[in-house]
C-alpha cells in the first residue's frame, strides 16, 4: 500500500461517540502523521455543518472545504472503525469514518478502493466485522492489491 | 457523428433542434443571471441621478459642467454646449456602467461558462475590443464575443497540452492568452463591432421605412426585439424622435413618440415574472417594476426578457397593441418622453390625448402580461427545478435512496423530470461520452462516486467513457452529465449549464448509477448500429 493510508493511521475500534468527537478524532491522526495543519480540522468541522459527508452504507468521509486545500501538508486519509454507531444525523448512522486529506490525485487510488469496498454489501459488511486494526489494514490492503 | 446524425429520423432532428433551442436559452440565462444585481444598481442610480431624474445630479449622472461645479478631481470629458463652445463634463456613473460595466460583465460570465477564469478574462479583454469599437452599447456584442473568444482560448490551449515542458507552463499560460486576447480584441474592434453597429442602423431604416407606409404596429416587430438587445436609444432617439419630431410640426403630436418609451410591456413582463417568476428572477422583478415603470428606465426588464427569448412575444404583441390603440384614438405625445417614465409619458400628452395614451400603456401591458404569464406558466415545472433546490427530482432521488433501489416507474420519472430541467431528454440513443462527478471539495464523495461508476461501466464493456470528478467550482461546462447531490446540483447547473444534471443521494448505492449504465449501453449499441449500416 502507498504512504496515503499506512497501518498507524488505521484505528479500531474509535473511542468517539459523537459526530464531532469522530471528525475531531479522524483529523488529528491526520494532524499526528504530519499531513494536515490543525486549521485543516477545523475546515473539516466546518465542511461538515454545511454539509453532511455521510455516504451511507455506515460510512462517513469527513474533509476540509476546497478553501482549505492550502491547509494539507501531503495527501492521506485515515480510517476508523467504531464498536457502536455514530449519530451522523436523524437515521443515518456511522460505523466507519474515512478522514480524507487530499491535494491531487495521489489519494484516489485507495479512496476508490474504499468505495468500492462499501458498495458491495458483503464486503462491507467484513469491515464491520474486523477484530483489530491490523485486520481491517489487511482488508483493505487485499482489496488494493486485487 | 455527421454520417450518424444523417441516419437519424426527422422527428427526432426536430427534438434535438428543440434541445439545442432550450440548451441556448439555459446559455443566456446563465450569461445573464448572475449580473441582475449590476443591471439593477446601474437602474437605480440612472433613475435617480440623470437630468431628468428623480433628483438630477450633475455630477454623478454626467451631464454636469466641472468648470462651474464645485466637485474636482472627478473624471471629465469635453462636451460642446448649445452655443458651440466646449467645456468639462462630468464622465458621470451612468454612461460608464452601461457602455463599459454591463457588458463587461455579461461577456465575462460567458466566457467563465465556456472556459473557467482564463475564458473569463480573454471574454473580457476582446470585450473592451467590441466596446470602443463601435458607438451603440455591446450588449449583443459581448454575449457573442464573449463565449466565443474563450472557446478560442480553450482551442488553442488544446494545442499545446501537455507538451508544455514543466516549469514552464505558466510562462505559456500568460503569454499565450494575453497575446490571444490583444489579437481578437483587435479583431473585434475592426471586424466585429462595424457588424453589429451596422445592425442596429439597418433596424433604423425599417422602422423609418414602414413609419412612412402605415404599417405603424407591425413597428414593435422590430423595435421590440432591437429594444432588449439595448439597441433603443438608436432606435428611440435615432429614428423615433426625429421623425416623431416631424410629424409634431405638422399636427401638433406623434404617436411615435410612444412606440419605443411605452412602459406597458415591460411593465406587464415584469409583473408577470413577479407573480409567476421562480428563484431570483421572481423576488428582483418587483424593484425593477419600480425603476422601470416610474423610473423609465426599461434596460432593467431586457435581461428578463433575454433569459427566455420567448417572452419577446410578449413585448411584441404588448408593443403593437400600445401603438394601435394610439392610432385607433388619433392620440400621441407632443414631444419625447425620456426617460420612458409613465410620468414622463403623462407630461408630454397634450390634453386631448389623455384617454388614448393611458389606454395605450394599460393595454400594451395587459396584452404583454397575459401572453409573458401563459409563457412562464407553461415552462414554471422545468424552471422551479432550475432554480430551486426543493424540488421534484431531488424529492424523487429522495425516495428512491429511501427504497435503496430505483423502482422503475420512479425511475422514468425521475429521468423525464431531471431530463427536462436540464432541457434535454433522457433517450438512450444520444452517445455518451463524459460523465462529471461534482461534489463541494472535490476530494471526497465525488472521488468514491466516481470510481464505482467507473467499475460499473468498465463491468459493462463502457470503459471509454470518461468519468472524473471535481469541485463544483471548478467545473466547466461540455461533460454529457454531470452527477452530484442533490443539494449541489442547482450550482453544478449554473457552473455547466448545457450538460445534463442527475441528482443522487446516496453516493454508495445510487439507483442512478445503473440507469446511467443502462443508458450508456443502450447509446453505444446504437451507435454501433448506425456505424454499421
Amino acid at each position: 500500500m502507498t504512504d496515503v493510508l499506512t497501518r498507524d493511521l488505521v484505528v479500531v475500534p474509535g473511542t468517539a461517540r459523537t459526530k464531532d468527537e469522530a471528525i475531531r478524532e479522524a483529523g488529528e491522526l491526520l494532524v499526528s502523521a504530519g499531513a494536515v495543519t490543525p486549521a485543516y480540522v477545523e475546515a473539516m468541522a466546518e465542511r461538515e455543518r454545511s454539509m453532511s459527508t455521510y455516504m451511507g452504507s455506515f460510512l462517513a468521509i469527513p474533509h476540509g472545504t476546497d478553501e482549505s486545500k492550502g491547509q494539507i501538508v501531503r495527501s492521506a486519509l485515515c480510517l476508523i472503525r467504531y464498536d457502536e454507531p455514530i449519530e451522523w444525523g436523524p437515521d443515518k448512522p456511522v460505523r466507519v469514518v474515512v478522514g480524507i486529506a487530499g491535494v491531487g490525485d495521489e489519494h484516489l487510488t485507495i479512496l476508490s478502493k474504499i468505495a468500492l469496498v462499501f458498495a458491495d454489501p458483503e464486503q462491507a459488511a467484513r469491515v464491520l466485522e474486523v477484530k483489530d486494526a491490523d485486520e481491517l489494514y489487511q482488508l483493505i490492503s487485499s482489496v488494493n492489491e486485487a | 457523428m455527421s454520417a450518424s446524425a444523417a441516419a437519424v429520423p426527422t422527428v427526432r432532428r426536430g427534438k434535438s433542434a428543440q434541445v439545442r433551442v432550450q440548451r441556448f436559452g439555459a446559455f443566456l440565462t446563465s450569461m445573464i443571471m448572475p449580473n441582475l444585481p449590476a443591471f439593477l444598481a446601474w437602474g437605480l442610480i440612472t433613475t435617480l441621478f440623470i437630468a431628468a431624474g428623480w433628483t438630477p445630479n450633475g455630477i454623478l449622472g454626467g451631464f454636469g459642467n466641472a468648470d462651474a461645479m464645485s466637485w474636482q478631481g472627478a473624471a471629465t470629458a469635453l462636451a460642446q454646449a448649445k452655443d458651440g463652445t466646449t467645456f468639462h463634463q462630468y464622465v458621470g456613473l451612468v454612461g460608464p456602467m452601461i457602455t463599459y460595466l454591463l457588458p463587461l460583465l455579461i461577456a465575462n460570465a460567458g466566457g467563465r461558462i465556456v472556459y473557467k477564469d482564463r475564458g473569463a478574462v480573454v471574454a473580457s479583454i476582446v470585450a473592451v475590443g467590441m466596446i470602443v469599437g463601435s458607438t451603440v452599447p455591446m450588449f449583443l456584442g459581448a454575449m457573442i464575443v464573449g463565449p466565443a473568444s474563450a472557446w478560442v482560448m480553450k482551442k488553442i490551449d488544446s494545442i499545446w497540452a501537455g507538451k508544455i515542458r514543466p516549469g514552464f507552463e505558466m510562462l505559456v499560460d500568460m503569454f499565450s492568452a494575453g497575446i490571444a486576447g490583444a489579437a481578437m480584441a483587435v479583431g473585434a474592434f475592426f471586424l466585429f463591432a462595424p457588424v453589429i453597429t451596422s445592425v442596429s442602423k439597418a433596424l433604423g431604416h425599417v422602422v423609418d421605412a414602414m413609419a412612412s407606409h402605415q404599417l405603424l404596429p407591425l413597428m414593435s416587430l422590430i423595435v421590440e426585439p432591437a429594444k432588449v438587445l439595448f439597441l433603443n436609444n438608436a432606435i428611440g432617439n435615432g429614428v423615433l424622435v426625429p421623425l416623431g419630431a416631424q410629424q409634431v410640426t405638422q399636427h401638433g403630436q406623434s404617436l411615435l413618440f410612444l412606440v419605443e418609451a411605452n412602459p406597458g410591456p415591460g411593465f406587464g413582463i415584469l409583473l408577470a415574472y413577479t407573480l409567476l417568476g421562480v428563484g431570483v428572477a421572481k423576488s428582483s422583478a418587483p424593484g425593477a417594476i419600480i425603476i422601470q415603470f416610474f423610473g423609465g428606465i426599461h434596460e432593467v426588464y431586457f435581461p428578463f426578457v433575454l433569459m427566455k427569448p420567448m417572452l419577446i412575444i410578449a413585448a411584441i404583441l404588448g408593443g403593437a397593441t400600445g401603438v394601435a390603440t394610439n392610432v385607433v384614438f388619433g392620440s400621441g405625445l407632443r414631444g419625447p418622453a425620456a426617460p420612458g417614465s409613465i410620468i414622463a409619458v403623462l407630461a408630454a400628452t397634450p390634453r386631448g390625448s389623455y384617454l388614448g395614451v393611458i389606454l395605450s400603456v394599460v393595454l400594451s401591458a395587459a396584452v404583454s402580461f397575459v401572453v409573458a404569464a401563459v409563457i412562464l406558466r407553461a415552462q414554471r415545472r422545468r424552471d422551479l427545478e432550475l432554480g430551486e433546490s426543493g424540488d421534484l427530482s431531488a424529492a424523487i432521488a429522495q425516495t428512491e435512496a429511501n427504497k435503496g433501489k430505483s423502482s422503475s416507474a420512479l425511475g422514468s420519472l425521475s429521468g423525464a423530470a431531471t431530463a427536462g430541467a436540464a432541457g434535454s431528454t433522457l433517450v438512450g440513443t444520444r452517445p455518451i461520452h463524459s460523465i462529471i462527478f461534482a461534489c463541494d471539495a472535490g476530494m471526497g464523495s465525488s472521488a468514491m462516486g466516481a470510481s464505482i461508476l467507473r467499475d460499473k461501466l468498465r463491468k459493462a464493456g463502457l470503459s471509454d467513457i470518461s468519468v472524473v470528478n471535481k469541485a463544483v467550482a471548478n467545473l466547466e461546462d461540455g461533460a454529457d452529465i454531470v452527477i452530484s447531490q442533490s443539494e449541489l446540483t442547482d450550482r453544478a447547473r449554473r457552473h455547466a449549464p448545457t450538460s445534463r444534471h442527475l441528482s443522487v443521494d446516496n453516493f454508495l448505492a445510487s439507483p442512478v448509477y445503473d440507469d446511467v449504465v443502462t443508458e450508456a449501453k443502450a447509446a453505444a449499441a446504437t451507435a454501433g448500429d448506425r456505424s454499421a449500416s
